[in-house]
């Protein structure tokens, strides 16, 4: 939002030199963008920080096991404090302070999770640790969609990230009900329409699907996350077609897209043993077309995500070759004189495409 | 009262009662487990006696943790679930008979099945079995801080044992440590 205003602050004077704009519409246009404007609040963001870390002064205090109380008295304690804090949510909200009501509701659910560790600690349940992790994100879902509140749905999502990937590091397999969990929390975010939140779901979802490759065939998956990394990708150029709506879903969801594909494709490069080198060289080639593609994107769309995305896998794909080649049969001079060369000729591909579109009627 | 703002306050209320009622839940589950399951004595392997009440909780071994099952269908592995049945020996100890990955249909009046996780798997071709170490829920026992040293110095060089509450479906409890069969410590439902 910062950045929008600022950049009226340059073209509005602009514009109303070149005549295409009146005075009167200048600031009819200042004023929209002002009551408009949702800036962020330094006093919400410190709220939502001071709940964060209530939680984790209860945890903490968990973790203490005092015994100075009873365990009567520690539950009773708990259970009152998660009261509480949710009864002081609803008189914020009364008041008309929705930004710190949210904050109560996030430290109620960060209270409600302190809770189940208490439980387990106190009556030694040495269960399976992401049970209770499900638990609490659940907890957190229910509030979240009950009292409207995006942090909380925003955690339940963190924790069904952190209950899949805990099951998965302790059994090795891939944990599909993984995505019962993220559906429920991403049709929450639809429902609100929460578009920091649909953000916030591809990234773990993306995250997800990257794990698969090290857990599918028995860590040599990185093809398939390769695969479902295009797809998403052109599924996102397809979306404007779905309507309006949807449109302004198709950059993030190609620059999702081609960021999980290229993770498959560095996992197939750098993560896979014996890698022959003719294989190397065009799983190389695909690599970096396919991070060009995105800087392409990028600057079709004006992307600055997709762009600094395709700058920063550019940056790793060539240092990771680097290291990979340099003292083998390939000299690190011959090398860069290798990429330069692709990059140059599909730098020639890009402007004959180029060339081609704008000679299209 | 506006519905608006009954409706804030309505919701508040479900999220509290369903929240305090999970908690509840898993207390009642717990407190329910240790008051009307069946109790079962296991004896502890020492780890390393000295390391054992380090910190605020201990950590316990059984025989029971290791066990070898015969290659079935299904193959172990890590995470999955695994039911071993223990055997009342005349002497009043309870022994491992069997252990594999699913619930046996039948068990005697002597006998308790116990419901684990594998922790780690590996199949032994030559003898044509499948080890596994599991974890049952009744391996840590969280003491209170700083009471560890008195534990340690009452166990001494005796013989540790510990009390279980074993449900029908197979899940433990801890319910207390036993010291030259006396009961040292006893899991307070409260």
């Amino acid at each position: 939002m910062w950045s929008y205003r600022s950049k009226l602050d340059n073209d509005l004077p602009r514009w109303r030199e070149a005549g295409w704009l009146t005075a009167e519409g200048e600031a009819s246009i200042r004023k929209d963008v002002a009551s408009h404007g949702r800036s962020l609040e330094l006093a919400p963001a410190l709220a939502i920080i001071g709940a964060v870390l209530i939680g984790f002064a209860a945890m903490s205090f968990i973790a203490a096991n005092w015994d100075e109380m009873s365990r009567l008295a520690r539950l009773a304690l708990i259970f009152a404090s998660l009261g509480t804090a949710y009864g002081i949510a609803g008189i914020l909200f009364e008041r008309g302070h929705p930004a710190f009501a949210h904050a109560a509701i996030l430290a109620g659910v960060a209270l409600f999770g302190a809770g189940i560790m208490l439980i387990a600690q106190i009556f030694h349940i040495d269960g399976h640790p992401p049970d209770a992790v499900l638990t609490w994100a659940l907890g957190a879902l229910g509030a979240g969609v009950v009292l409207g509140s995006n942090p909380a749905l925003a955690l339940a999502m963190l924790l069904m990230g952190l209950w899949s990937g805990w099951e998965m590091v302790e059994s090795g397999v891939v944990h599909w009900p993984f995505l019962l969990g993220w559906g429920a929390v991403t049709a929450a975010f639809l429902w609100r329409w929460w578009v920091p939140g649909l953000h916030f779901a591809a990234v773990v979802l993306s995250i997800w699907i990257i794990c698969l490759g090290y857990l599918l065939f028995d860590g040599h998956g990185h093809g398939v996350v390769v695969g479902v990394g295009l797809l998403i990708g052109a599924a996102g150029l397809a979306l404007p077609s779905l309507g309006e709506r949807w449109s302004a879903f198709s950059s993030p969801a190609v620059a999702y897209g081609m960021t999980i594909a290229f993770a498959g494709l560095f996992a197939v490069q750098f993560v896979e043993e014996n890698v022959p080198l003719f294989g190397l060289i065009l799983l190389a080639i695909a690599a970096l077309t396919l991070v060009l593609a995105g800087i392409g994107f990028g600057l079709r769309t004006s992307s600055s995500a997709a762009l600094w995305l395709g700058y920063g896998g550019f940056s790793l794909e060539v240092l990771a070759l680097y290291f990979k080649t340099v003292g083998t049969l390939l000299g690190s001079s011959l090398f860069f004189l290798a990429t330069g060369f692709i990059v140059i000729v599909l730098a020639a591909v890009a402007y004959r495409l180029h060339a081609r579109m704008e000679a299209q009627p | 009262m506006t519905s608006e703002r009954r409706n804030l306050w309505l919701g508040i209320a479900v999220v509290v009662a369903v929240q305090i009622g999970v908690l509840g839940w898993m207390v009642w589950d717990r407190v329910h487990l240790l008051s009307s399951g069946r109790e079962i004595v296991l004896e502890v392997v020492p780890v390393d006696p000295r390391s054992l009440f380090r910190g605020d909780y201990v950590i316990l071994n059984y025989d029971i943790s290791r066990v070898e099952t015969p290659l079935g269908k299904k193959r172990l592995h890590r995470g999955s679930l695994i039911f071993t049945t223990l055997q009342k020996t005349k002497d009043g100890k309870w022994k491992l008979t069997a252990a594999g990955p699913e619930r046996p249909e039948s068990v005697g009046p002597d006998q308790v099945v116990l419901k684990g996780r594998v922790r780690f798997a590996s199949r032994v071709a030559r003898r044509g079995s499948d080890v596994a170490t599991v974890n049952y829920g009744i391996e840590s026992f969280f003491i209170p801080e700083g009471t560890g040293r008195e534990l340690e110095k009452l166990v001494g060089q005796k013989k540790l044992a510990a009390l279980i509450a074993v449900d029908e479906s197979g899940n433990a409890a801890l319910k207390g440590l036993i010291v030259d069969g006396e009961r040292v410590y006893e899991e307070p439902l409260f």
